[in-house]
């Protein structure tokens, strides 16, 4: 493990550093118990903070837009198309295990397949990912996270380009690409020995006992759904309790469904813009096809898919993972208490009382 | 705060009034997002919510003023805008009178639009023809409110809906008109709380309650005072709260004695068991919350009374988890009826015939104001109309909304002014229109639905130099000889402070410290009030309503054979200008309306089936005044016998009613035949 130690101090300075090369967005503290990634200036760098809930709003928008201009172009006797060129190099500081883990299942999805986006890659090309272990059970370990039965945290054990731990009396940084490597160099970071590397060791242990949600029948709940034993009813009573505003695919690290439309800059009729923006399989109109038919038009037949997205064998196949981090965005921002361990609670109990086994 | 592209604003489409993060880059808005810690909705919005950030960066904007000039419209100065506004609403007053023109909010109009526009028309024009929403919003539930209680708003507030034990949702479809408070009430039965739904139709709220009475149309007065009557024969009623608190209840009693629950059950068209259960789990809880709507398939005061009725009979009122919450579909219903925005009261509920308080705020606007209260502007302003010569249009659009307005009316006007966001069909009589900034590029006030007054944030500047509509309606005045000195909306809300008692703490700063206040924020409460009288209940402070026992509405007759059911409230969002502005939310309301391209009126699916009409088939409405086609949508949640018409099928409507038919008049349904054809 390329790993070096920084005082507690000095992760400022580490933020200064990748300042030099990069526009840092980190998380901070917005009203009451609300946490943010925002851009890191002069004025807030002091306020920028190790320890704090996850931030709602995911970092996926960073490379995947809630609103992304694709293109503009003129209509008209000389038409013309530009794109928006080069992204600038950013750094995400503080980005949780999670995350990342949502982030690499992205980068499969846009860049891994036959068409690779163009524009997913712009975004990703650019950015310098700083993650921090969740180590911090009152500020960094909500009471829905569950990170550990998705295996995704708390610690990633890649795809990232430094990770940060807090070992208590001093930061272990770990360098998990050649980007991230190439800062050792620095004044700040000294070398890690083997006492860190059991601290870290005893910290993670510990750490596994304080997620306080455990889904622990995701394993027969894949099975059910993957084999098609989850009944009509089961999915009825998931659906009752939807009221399809689309907030679990927007929180969500791995979702990433969009629609794309073209819409007229200003007044004048001949200059458009193409954008991209995110949408969601739990709104009816999704899946409506020019001409009316609609597959999936009832709310539970929509509730069904997202967890079959989720959790189906063939899709686990594809990404080598469940398509859940854990992170527990879906279990807050649903009006109807169906986030993913309550589903997966309701399918479990139904196989029970039906007797499927 | 040390974020920067993050401002904390209140979202303003529903009276939910959900705590939303803008994140802005480059001069736009470019994200929304829920905040967990707004109290209100706890990290959780709508599907509109999640939009609000297109609607913002909508390139449709109307950007420069525009004056009608040889018979179109024309870009205009900011300048030459406000004088001809000046100067044609001063001849129109010149000519006939201050009441001769009357002045429109919506009721998704800031508060400080809403107390400036009445202002201009009592205290610079002379006139009370004010209102928010034309002829579209009953004012009944204030009327009744201030009655009964004193006081015309939710006595709780939404995040209480976690410790009742029983809610009730009358009339509501809550999953589609303030999703986040349906959430609560799925949430707290999920909890283990005794859910009960009333209406006549359902809904994904309703398929979790333990008591659906899915009753007749105009039957709720019967139903309530069905079931007042089984709390009072089985004593259940909370004597102590009732002799320390209530006036009027001995009248009350000898009228209850009149709703027989096996007579009022047939009528309604439910079990005389689902009534009395109902009654009982509503009785028996230690704090149940009523939750109905405001919005226009609400009806006549008694049913709203007999609703308050039932909540003083049982003491639920003034204790946690308990309560009647009116419920504003808009986010600024309850603050601009707060504001004024109504005929018959100034700012503060004051009536207008009240001399001491209407001298007392003549003092504070330098004028005398006047008493005589303003006249129905809808009506003013429909077929059977006429003096009405000049109209003020602040965000509204009254030929969207299906209200009784005449469009011939509005195109006899000697003067129309409207400022607007985008070009909508009223636009088309307009004589000047002012383009007004959107959601994120103003720091305004809106009042939700449980009381509670939030600052908007400003994310971003206005594009164009468009300027926001509380200011235009200053330089018009200022134009018209009115020393009205604001520079700044927080001084607005510091002169409205100064009008409405209920509002004196809440200045910008107080407001901005949590998640604005919920009033009454006073000087010695200046943190407001999450549940009113809390604190204290009034010694014999609220009033019963003796409700005579209605007729039993008429059934219809064998050659008209169901009642019409005529919606406002369900399909609102579905016209909404600001809807058609996001991809998404276009998508999703527009699917309707693709699916059902002549429009639509919703018949029950059994009833479909006797009849033997598919979904999608068109079908003939007939009444006695007149006839339509259109399309049948099936569904299962319009009750047996009943035929719901939403609003926007305005012709089909008035061919139907031949324009007399009024809203929620139990006395007088309108019967409708279906015919395929």
């Amino acid at each position: 493990m390329r790993a070096r130690i920084i005082d507690r101090q000095d992760v400022p300075l580490l933020i200064d550093l990748l300042r030099r090369d990069h526009e840092v967005i980190a998380p901070f503290y917005g009203r009451g118990r609300d946490t943010a990634f925002d851009v890191v200036t002069d004025e807030n760098r002091d306020q920028v903070q190790l320890h704090l809930p996850n931030p709602y709003y995911p970092p996926k928008r960073y490379v995947l837009p809630h609103m992304q201009r694709l293109m503009r172009y003129t209509l008209g006797a000389q038409p013309a198309v530009t794109s928006d060129g080069e992204a600038r190099k950013r750094a995400i500081f503080g980005i949780r295990s999670c995350d990342v883990a949502g982030l690499f299942m992205l980068d499969r999805h846009f860049l891994g397949g036959e068409h690779v986006d163009v524009y997913y890659k712009n975004l990703r090309a650019s950015l310098f990912l700083v993650n921090v272990v969740c180590t911090d059970r009152e500020q960094d370990i909500d009471e829905d996270c569950f990170c550990v039965c998705a295996d995704s945290g708390p610690a990633a054990r890649e795809n990232f380009d430094l990770q940060l731990m807090d070992l208590g009396e001093a930061i272990m940084v770990v360098a998990g690409s050649a980007a991230g490597e190439a800062l050792f160099g620095e004044a700040i970071f000294r070398k890690a020995t083997q006492e860190h590397v059991e601290r870290r060791r005893a910290i993670l242990a510990e750490v596994r006992k304080g997620f306080k949600k455990a889904t622990s029948w995701y394993g027969a709940t894949m099975r059910l759904i993957s084999q098609g034993e989850v009944s009509d009813e089961a999915w009825e009573e998931v659906g009752r309790r939807c009221l399809e505003c689309g907030g679990c695919s927007y929180v969500c690290p791995t979702c990433n469904c969009f629609t794309v439309t073209d819409r007229k800059v200003g007044e004048k009729e001949q200059e458009v813009e193409r954008v991209r923006l995110w949408d969601s399989c739990a709104l009816s109109g999704f899946t409506r096809m020019a001409g009316g038919h609609n597959p999936r038009k009832a709310v539970h037949d929509r509730r069904n898919r997202r967890f079959f997205r989720k959790l189906a064998h063939y899709y686990v196949q594809r990404q080598l993972s469940v398509i859940c981090v854990g992170c527990g965005r879906c279990v807050n921002v649903c009006h109807g208490d169906i986030g993913m361990p309550n589903v997966v609670e309701i399918l479990r109990r139904r196989s029970l009382e039906q007797g499927t086994r | 705060m040390p974020l920067s592209a993050h401002k904390l604003t209140t979202c303003t489409f529903c009276g939910v009034g959900c705590g939303i993060y803008l994140e802005s880059a480059g001069g736009a808005i470019t994200g929304a997002y829920p905040s967990m810690s707004h109290p209100a909705n706890q990290g959780r919005i709508c599907v509109r919510g999640w939009h609000v950030h297109e609607v913002a960066s909508s390139p449709d904007r109307l950007r420069k003023p525009l004056i009608r000039r040889n018979g179109a419209l024309e870009p205009a100065s900011w300048k030459d805008a406000y004088d001809f506004v000046a100067e044609r609403l001063t001849a129109v007053k010149g000519k006939h009178g201050p009441e001769a023109i009357g002045f429109v909010t919506s009721p998704r109009c800031s508060n400080e639009e809403a107390y400036l526009l009445q202002r201009l028309a009592r205290s610079v024009i002379g006139t009370n023809n004010v209102v928010h929403g034309l002829g579209l919003y009953r004012q009944t539930s204030i009327h009744v409110l201030r009655d009964m209680l004193g006081i015309p708003a939710a006595t709780s507030s939404i995040s209480e809906l976690a410790k009742s034990d029983v809610i009730v949702v009358d009339g509501i479809d809550l999953g589609k008109q303030l999703p986040t408070i349906g959430g609560w009430v799925i949430r707290a039965k999920l909890a283990g709380a005794k859910l009960i739904a009333t209406g006549n139709r359902g809904h994904r709220v309703a398929e979790h309650a333990d008591h659906f009475l899915q009753i007749r149309p105009n039957t709720d007065v019967l139903l309530y005072g069905a079931m007042a009557k089984v709390v009072v024969d089985r004593g259940l009623m909370n004597v102590p709260f009732v002799q320390a608190h209530c006036r009027d209840y001995e009248k009350f009693l000898l009228a209850i004695q009149d709703f027989d629950v096996l007579w009022a059950a047939a009528e309604c068209g439910v079990s005389p068991e689902a009534i009395e259960e109902a009654a009982l789990t509503y009785a028996r809880a230690k704090s149940a919350m009523i939750l109905y709507s405001t919005g226009v398939e609400a009806r006549g005061a008694e049913a709203v009374q007999a609703i308050v009725n039932l909540a003083l009979l049982t003491g639920n009122v003034g204790k946690a988890g308990a309560g009647i919450m009116p419920l504003a579909e808009h986010n600024n219903l309850q603050g601009g009826c707060d504001m004024g925005m109504l005929p018959d009261f100034f700012p503060g509920y004051v009536p207008v015939e009240n001399d001491a308080e209407r001298r007392r705020l003549g003092a504070l606007w330098h004028a005398e104001l006047p008493a005589k209260p303003g006249v129905d502007l809808g009506a003013a302003l429909g077929v059977n109309g006429g003096a009405i010569r000049a109209l003020w249009l602040d965000q509204h659009d009254p030929l969207r909304r299906g209200a009784e307005v005449d469009a011939e009316m509005l195109a006899k006007l000697d003067f129309l002014v409207t400022q607007q966001m985008f070009t909508t069909e009223v636009s088309q009589y307009a004589h000047v229109m002012l383009p007004v900034v959107a959601f994120g590029e103003e720091q305004v006030t809106y009042t939700s639905t449980e009381r509670r007054i939030q600052l908007t944030a400003r994310a971003v500047e206005p594009a164009g130099g468009v300027v926001p509509a509380w200011l235009q309606i200053v330089r018009v005045a200022q134009r018209m000889g009115a020393a009205w000195e604001y520079e700044s909306s927080a001084e607005v809300m510091a002169e409205i402070g100064q009008a409405v008692p209920a509002y004196a703490a809440a200045s910008y700063e107080n407001l901005s410290r949590e998640y604005g206040r919920q009033w009454p924020c006073t000087i010695d409460r200046p943190l407001g009030a999450q549940i009113l009288f809390e604190s204290a209940l009034p010694a014999k402070g609220f009033r019963f309503a003796a409700i005579e026992r209605p007729a039993a509405p008429p059934r219809p007759p064998a050659e008209y054979p169901f009642v019409v059911v005529l919606g406002r409230s369900l399909y609102y969002w579905h016209r909404d200008v600001l809807v058609q502005h996001s991809e998404t939310l276009k998508r999703e309301y527009g699917m309707l309306l693709l699916d059902y391209p002549e429009g639509f009126v919703e018949i029950n699916t059994e009833d479909a089936a006797r009849m033997k009409i598919r979904d999608g088939a068109r079908i003939r409405l007939v009444t006695a005044h007149g006839s339509g086609e259109t399309l049948a949508r099936l569904t299962g949640e319009v009750k047996s016998g009943s035929v719901f018409i939403p609003f926007f099928l305005q012709e089909m409507t008035r061919a139907l009613t031949s324009g007399n038919h009024v809203e929620g008049d139990g006395q007088h349904p309108l019967f409708v035949r279906v015919e395929t054809v």
